[in-house]
């Protein structure tokens, strides 16, 4: 079973580099959303503790002791490489990475890697993953998170906060909430969440939140279109005024000729029946009409 | 980032690749061969050929004119500060390429034996194009599959430890000369024999690993050494966020983090017909309690004579906007810009505070909770 569709409050999480700046502080924010933190990864301060969650030396020990199945690694952008071998050999099944900068010949590496020993790999480049009101991987602000129908898959951090936050304004929550991150070269694609949106109950809609560059946006297309979903898709695709030939901001979102235009995502989309918008107003719009709640 | 074709000839020609005679010139009054010479804008974009800015010379006169024609000129959107004019080269025309294929997880080597710059029309199939694990043995077996050709699986070989060593999204040389008589770069002899077994790369498009610049200290010194040409992805090494210029002369100047949400409001300005000067993904989280790099970035703005309203877009997840907009307070106090009206739409952790405490400290910016009131009042001063 798809470990994302196992994963709730009661998942025992292992936080990777949980002594760092950002470990630290999140790991605390992660436990007071929900989130099971079981252990914590630290060379500095193995054998000690953040407040009374156990850090170990290394994932191995982390899961011997806890038996932790899923990790949230905080690691700074080169050592993900490492850290994310480690927790696959660990026996580790879902493993989220929120480094921005991973080189992308480090994440073509990891994608074969999980791929191979069955592992889910969400990110890099990633605020994380959430089952809202029960728990989260990453540092998805809770602001924006609240319990619904709603499935949200989003390249970009911000601009699915923005989108989550107006839709709870209006009364619709998240059913599940999934940062496959801005890079190029990624864990888990658009294309690959398809099965899990189609098995997931609580999933009402798809709110798909994509951007100018790569090809995850074709290739969701042609997943939906080869086997429809039966749930409604909207899209908002950010980037129409990028500059070809530089990454604006993520390192997936670079154009170069033709390829990874919005005209090709908007077309590819539009034809497989998910509905495609330029403008958060009218996407937030539409779907408070899909749930009868007034924009 | 994609470098510019003559710093991609340095590289092929450092893996021992050979291509063309050449020299970079900068200046239209050079003084041109007399022999026929090729001249080709350097500007960090494709489809140049088709943009005007290649052309081929058969004397001085032509070669000074194509100078004078493309120096300075613009190729969809870039400026053109130096020319790479080369020998002609000769000899069957093919494409050759390594890519990063990230939807298949794998890498693609693709080689037809006909190239020119209608390649995209091609269709990849099992004869002309491979996928293939990351390594030099797979990436030579993938165009063994695709080509007998001697010269070719000898440049590709070269090609495949080019790639991974350097960590490169696309190595593409489009044409690749095969079998012709050439002058070649560092060449003892420049009348090399066209013998079968010989190959030069006519072009060169090579797509750095921005993320990987940080282990390879060849390619940043690559980089400065062509600064002018390599702005954003300098910037970004130095200042460790992402500043693009998108219109300099554009009338907004944007303060805002997140690349997507920035991305959204580029679109979005832009679409009701106002032009933002650039995109910003100033990444809060680092500011660390120092308005240094918002002061940057205004600085940068305020060199713009067209600069009429600056727009702050920050959603908080984590940063604790009362510090944020303290730290703004401060840097428009260090830069003022001119004194150009402030739209701020601040929302997240700690925003109602930071609303109250920036409309009393600096009464004159305009504060929004919501982005859709925010973005009107942007157009009103920005159109």
């Amino acid at each position: 079973m798809n470990p994302l569709l196992q994963f709730s409050a009661r998942t025992p999480v292992l936080v990777q580099g949980a002594s760092g700046r950002m470990g630290r502080r999140h790991t605390q924010l992660m436990r007071d959303y929900g989130t099971n933190i079981a252990a914590g990864t630290s060379l500095r301060e193995a054998g000690g503790d953040i407040d009374g969650i156990p850090l170990f030396a290394d994932c191995a020990a982390a899961t011997r002791a806890t038996g932790a199945t899923a990790s949230i690694c905080m690691v700074p952008p080169l050592e993900t490489r490492a850290a994310v071998e480690e927790a696959v050999a660990a026996g580790i099944s879902l493993i989220v990475t929120i480094a921005e900068g991973v080189p992308v010949h480090d994440a073509l590496h990891l994608r074969r890697l999980t791929q191979a020993a069955g592992v889910t790999w969400i990110g890099a480049s990633t605020p994380g993953i959430a089952l809202p009101g029960q728990a989260k991987l990453g540092f998805l602000p809770n602001v924006a998170l609240a319990p619904g129908p709603v499935a949200l898959l989003t390249k970009s951090g911000t601009l699915s906060y923005e989108v989550g936050y107006r839709l709870v304004q209006l009364g619709l929550g998240q059913s599940l909430w999934l940062g496959v991150g801005g890079d190029a070269v990624k864990g888990t694609r658009f294309a690959e969440l398809l099965p899990l949106m189609a098995q997931h109950g609580p999933t009402e809609a798809v709110v798909l939140i994509g951007e100018v560059g790569g090809t995850e946006e074709e290739e969701f297309a042609a997943a939906l279109a080869a086997k429809p979903l039966g749930k409604p898709v909207l899209c908002l695709l950010a980037g129409r005024e990028a500059k070809e030939g530089v990454a604006m901001g993520h390192a997936g979102a670079l154009t170069y000729g033709g390829a990874g235009t919005l005209e090709s995502k908007t077309t590819a989309l539009q034809a497989a029946g998910a509905e495609v918008f330029a403008t958060t107003a009218a996407l937030v719009a539409r779907c408070a009409g899909l749930f009868g709640k007034r924009a | 980032m994609l470098l510019v074709e003559a710093d991609g000839k340095a590289l092929l020609r450092q893996y021992g690749i050979p291509v063309p005679a050449g020299e970079v010139v900068r200046d239209a009054a050079w003084s041109a061969p007399s022999a026929a010479r090729v001249v080709k804008a350097q500007v960090t974009v494709g489809g140049r050929g088709k943009a005007g800015g290649v052309a081929l010379c058969r004397n001085a006169a032509e070669t000074q004119a194509a100078l004078a024609r493309i120096l300075g000129s613009r190729i969809k959107g870039h400026a053109v500060h130096a020319c790479l004019v080369e020998a002609p080269a000769t000899g069957r025309e093919c494409y050759l390429s390594i890519l990063l294929d990230a939807g298949a997880g794998a890498l693609r080597v693709t080689f037809f034996a006909e190239g020119g710059v209608e390649v995209e029309s091609h269709a990849l199939d099992a004869t002309t194009s491979r996928l293939c694990a990351p390594d030099e043995a797979s990436i030579n077996a993938a165009l063994a599959a695709l080509t007998d050709d001697a010269a070719v699986r000898d440049v590709g070989a070269k090609l495949a430890k080019l790639f991974l060593a350097e960590e490169l999204m696309l190595a593409e040389i489009n044409p690749l000369f095969v079998g012709g008589a050439h002058a070649v770069a560092g060449a003892e002899s420049h009348a090399v024999a066209g013998a079968e077994s010989h190959a030069v790369a006519g072009d060169a498009k090579l797509v750095l690993d921005g993320n990987a610049l940080h282990r390879q200290p060849g390619q940043e010194a690559l980089l400065r050494a062509n600064a002018t040409l390599y702005p954003d992805a300098l910037r970004k090494l130095d200042e460790g966020f992402d500043y693009v210029e998108l219109d300099a002369r554009g009338s907004i100047g944007l303060i805002t983090t997140g690349a997507g949400l920035s991305m959204m409001l580029v679109d979005e300005l832009t679409a009701r017909g106002a032009h933002p000067i650039n995109f910003l993904d100033i990444r809060t989280g680092q500011l660390r309690g120092s308005p240094a790099r918002l002061i940057r970035v205004l600085e940068w703005l305020s060199e713009h004579p067209s600069l009429r309203v600056l727009f702050v877009n920050i959603f908080a997840g984590i940063t604790d906007q009362r510090e944020f907009a303290k730290l703004l307070a401060e840097a428009l106090a260090a830069q003022p810009c001119g004194g150009v009206p402030v739209v701020a739409r601040l929302v997240g952790n700690g925003s109602e505070e930071a609303r109250a405490w920036l409309a009393a400290a600096r009464p004159d910016i305009a504060i929004f909770e919501d982005l859709e009131p925010s973005i009107a009042r942007v157009a009103e001063h920005a159109i």
